[in-house]
């Protein structure tokens, strides 16, 4: 755990007459899995939009690797794997088309990993994305957000309204990565059980404010559980929230 | 709202309210002005056209076409794909497939038949013409039938449909103009047209039918290659650059569909060179149809080109895909700009082969040749063959400046911008023909205008570097260009200008025109400002 990874600093955003995000601030150290759990509508998705610098900082700060990633996309993106919840990709080309696509973004890209995963969640060079299932299209993400070997991969809501499976794919890959020294992941999720299985520390988001940040360990340690914690903090479990 | 079919209208008149509503004020605004203003009562002339009809006919026949797509689908369907371009979310609705296609093609059928009584009602100039009152509406309405059938229709290739649809509307469009030229009756009219809608609508009812119940036929394996099939996956290199990896996205996304166009309607345009052995005239006027082709179909793949999410129709964003990708927004420009060169470069490919192909089988070959020597004769053969070259380059030219120029409004994201730069067009197209007309009919006006023409010339040129100027600031700035990028840019573009400047002091050689003149017309030519905004435009979308 040396120097941060991401580093948001007093971060407010709005949007009309809402507040999406209010004075937040998170770091995040490299070589940790980092959970943001909360409610659809919390700001989770904001806050990650920020990251990547698809969205500027109204106020406050927003670096990555130090970088503005408004200011520098190349340098901070060319780092980051990111898997987006609304699984863009391209419907009109095949998967190998994207693999190629994709590797000449990235100097790092390993051709040997992209291959080993394309056969590992068994997706068919010539087919095309929009032919693909939904968890075949969130593989095929996957996919080319893993196989450059990133420093920081981020997946925002990655499992949502997938099957057991393919949670288990991402989880896997979640778990793959962090094996190799130094890398760092920022999970979104709204689902507990997934985030408390991989996270080392927990950023519970509720209306755009951060309620709780703490290493997982220390969470468990003074809740029964990440849920009980959620309840505590936020005050519904982010399911119910939805409901 | 207890009904299925009061749903689906409220949904057409909820979404589209504020058209109507302009629509309806364009009206009462030409009723009023028809009423107050006696002058408009004169006969407006459409041979030679009065300048009036356009303020007529833009406004009219944009809604028509907007109707047209909006009765269809066709503002959020994907009108290349094999798949029906009806919405999927009303399959699941618990009413008949009948009442599916039904409700939509009454209700544009009514919105049809209303704008043209509208029209005749308020707006109808008295044109010097007899306009029928019944056939018209009638022939709009049957219009939007066909096409809502054809375009729910799912189809075995990947646009197929707009080829259908195109090819059987001209057919429609075809025979009503001979009748008009033949002076048919109104009730032949009526009998030609009104059996065509129940026909549409059994065709909409099949169309819907199958694509509810996931029927889609898949012909591709008759034209797939070998190497393309799954058994023998393609093997390709890497590409070498990230640039060339995003023109090769740009050129598959975007850049097919200008000569794919321009190579579905050149053949019709030149199988007229067969009817006009006789009438050199009509030669030349077949020739510049098929000239202008690719200018004019590159203003509507324009609109293609310039979508951030062409994936999603009505969003402006730049989706997650694009805007994670490492490349600057400059980079993701220049894709865009090499991929607009590709296919300009395509389209004029198809011309270039194909008109002297059609010239030479057609037996009008000397029609040209002749044409070609006399002014060769007139004016040298160098100077004859600068005009024919500086034609050709200036139509290429205009073919890519039509796909990129309007890159930094669409790209900006915001609706209100590119919904202001659509009505902003709109109501210049409106004013163009009286302006114009006004110049012609006035002899002092035109004078006035010579005399002031350096002047407005400079302003414009003022205006432009001005503008040019402010870009390249802010492009330094927001550091989206470098300073060697900027200066390499700023040294392409004299360049171009220097290059035109000479070009055109070579071929005016007469003390009549100024060369002063001949510079400002060099820099207007050039394009700079509209092109160097599209990276601003860009981040500004990319980085909200």
């Amino acid at each position: 755990m040396s120097e941060s990874v991401i580093s948001v600093s007093e971060l407010t955003r709005r949007f009309g007459a809402t507040t999406a995000l209010d004075s937040v601030s998170v770091s995040l150290p490299r070589g940790a899995v980092y959970g943001l759990v909360g409610a659809n509508g919390a700001g989770k998705t904001t806050l990650i939009r920020h990251i990547l610098g698809v969205l500027r900082a109204e106020s406050g700060s927003v670096r990555v690797f130090g970088l503005d990633p408004v200011a520098d996309p190349v340098a901070v993106l060319s780092r980051i794997g990111y898997l987006s919840e609304e699984n863009d990709l391209p419907g009109w080309m095949r998967v190998d088309e994207l693999i190629r696509y994709t590797s000449a973004f990235y100097p790092k890209w390993d051709d040997a990993y992209a291959e080993e995963l394309r056969q590992g969640f068994a997706l068919e060079p010539s087919a095309r994305i929009r032919n693909l299932s939904k968890g075949q299209k969130a593989r095929a993400g996957l996919l080319v957000a893993l196989a450059h070997r990133p420093e920081l991969l981020v997946l925002d809501e990655p499992s949502s309204g997938l099957d057991p499976i393919v949670r288990r794919d991402i989880l896997g890959a979640v778990i793959r990565t962090i094996a190799h020294e130094g890398r760092t992941v920022l999970f979104s999720s709204h689902l507990l059980d997934e985030v408390e299985e991989v996270a080392d520390h927990v950023t519970m988001i509720s209306h755009g404010r951060v309620a709780l940040s703490a290493p997982l360990e220390a969470i468990k340690s003074s809740h029964r559980s990440l849920a009980a914690a959620f309840i505590a903090h936020v005050g519904a479990a982010p399911s119910a929230a939805e409901a | 709202m207890r009904s299925a079919g009061l749903a689906i209208g409220w949904e057409f008149r909820r979404r589209h309210l504020w058209v109507l509503i302009a629509l309806a004020g364009y009206l009462l605004v030409l009723a009023a002005y028809k009423v107050l203003i006696p002058a408009s009562w004169e006969p407006v002339t459409l041979d030679p056209p009065d300048g009036r009809v356009g303020v007529a006919l833009v406004p009219l026949s944009t809604t028509f076409f907007y109707f047209l797509a909006v009765f269809s689908f066709g503002l959020t369907g994907d009108l290349a794909a094999r798949q029906s371009i009806y919405p999927t979310r009303l399959f699941a609705l618990p009413v008949t497939t009948r009442a599916l296609a039904g409700w939509p093609m009454l209700y544009g059928a009514a919105t049809m038949a209303g704008l043209w009584l509208g029209t005749a009602l308020f707006a109808r100039w008295p044109w010097g013409v007899h306009l029928p009152f019944i056939w018209p509406a009638l022939l709009a309405v049957v219009f939007l039938a066909w096409t809502q059938a054809l375009m729910w229709m799912p189809y075995g290739l990947p646009g197929l449909r707009v080829i259908v649809t195109v090819l059987w509307l001209a057919t429609l469009d075809a025979v009503v103009l001979l009748a008009i030229h033949y002076q048919v009756r109104e009730p032949l009219m009526v009998a030609f047209l009104a059996p065509q809608l129940p026909l549409a609508y059994l065709t909409a009812c099949a169309a819907v039918g199958r694509a509810r119940r996931g029927e889609v036929p898949d012909w591709r394996g008759m034209f797939a290659r070998p190497a393309s099939n799954a058994v023998m996956p393609r093997r390709r290199d890497h590409f070498p650059s990230p640039a060339r990896a995003q023109a090769w996205f740009e050129w598959r996304r975007h850049g097919r569909s200008l000569p794919a166009l321009v190579g579905l309607l050149l053949p019709f345009e030149l199988a007229l060179l067969w009817l006009a052995k006789d009438a050199p005239a009509f030669v030349f006027e077949i020739l510049f149809l098929a000239l202008i082709t690719p200018p004019f179909m590159a203003a509507f793949t324009a609109w293609t080109v310039s979508q951030p999410n062409p994936q999603i129709r009505e969003s402006y964003g730049v989706p997650p895909f694009i805007a994670t990708r490492p490349l600057t927004s400059a980079e993701l420009i220049a894709a865009k700009l090499k991929m607009a060169m590709w296919s300009t470069l395509a389209a004029w490919l198809l011309v270039l082969v194909a008109m002297p192909l059609a010239l030479e089988w057609s037996g009008t070959w000397s029609v040209v040749t002749e044409r070609v020597g006399r002014m060769s004769d007139a004016i040298g053969t160098p100077r004859a063959a600068t005009v024919v070259l500086l034609i050709l380059a200036g139509f290429i030219v205009a073919t890519w400046k039509q796909l990129v120029q309007s890159l930094h409004i669409g790209l900006t994201g915001r609706a209100w911008i590119v919904k202001g730069s659509v009505l902003l067009t709109l109501t210049l197209l409106i004013l163009l023909g009286p302006i114009v007309e006004w110049i012609i009919d006035s002899s002092n006006v035109q004078r006035a205008l010579w005399h002031a023409l350096p002047l407005i010339l400079a302003g414009l040129v003022t205006l432009k570097m001005s503008a040019a100027a402010w870009i390249a600031t802010r492009l330094d700035r927001s550091r989206l260009l470098g300073d060697r990028a900027l200066v390499a840019g700023a040294a392409c573009w004299v360049l171009a200008v220097l290059a035109l400047y000479g070009v055109l002091v070579w071929f005016f050689s007469t003390p009549f025109v100024a060369h002063y003149l001949l510079a400002l017309i060099a820099i207007l030519a050039i394009p700079l400002a509209r092109i160097s905004a599209a990276p601003l435009a860009l981040a500004w979308n990319r980085h909200r």
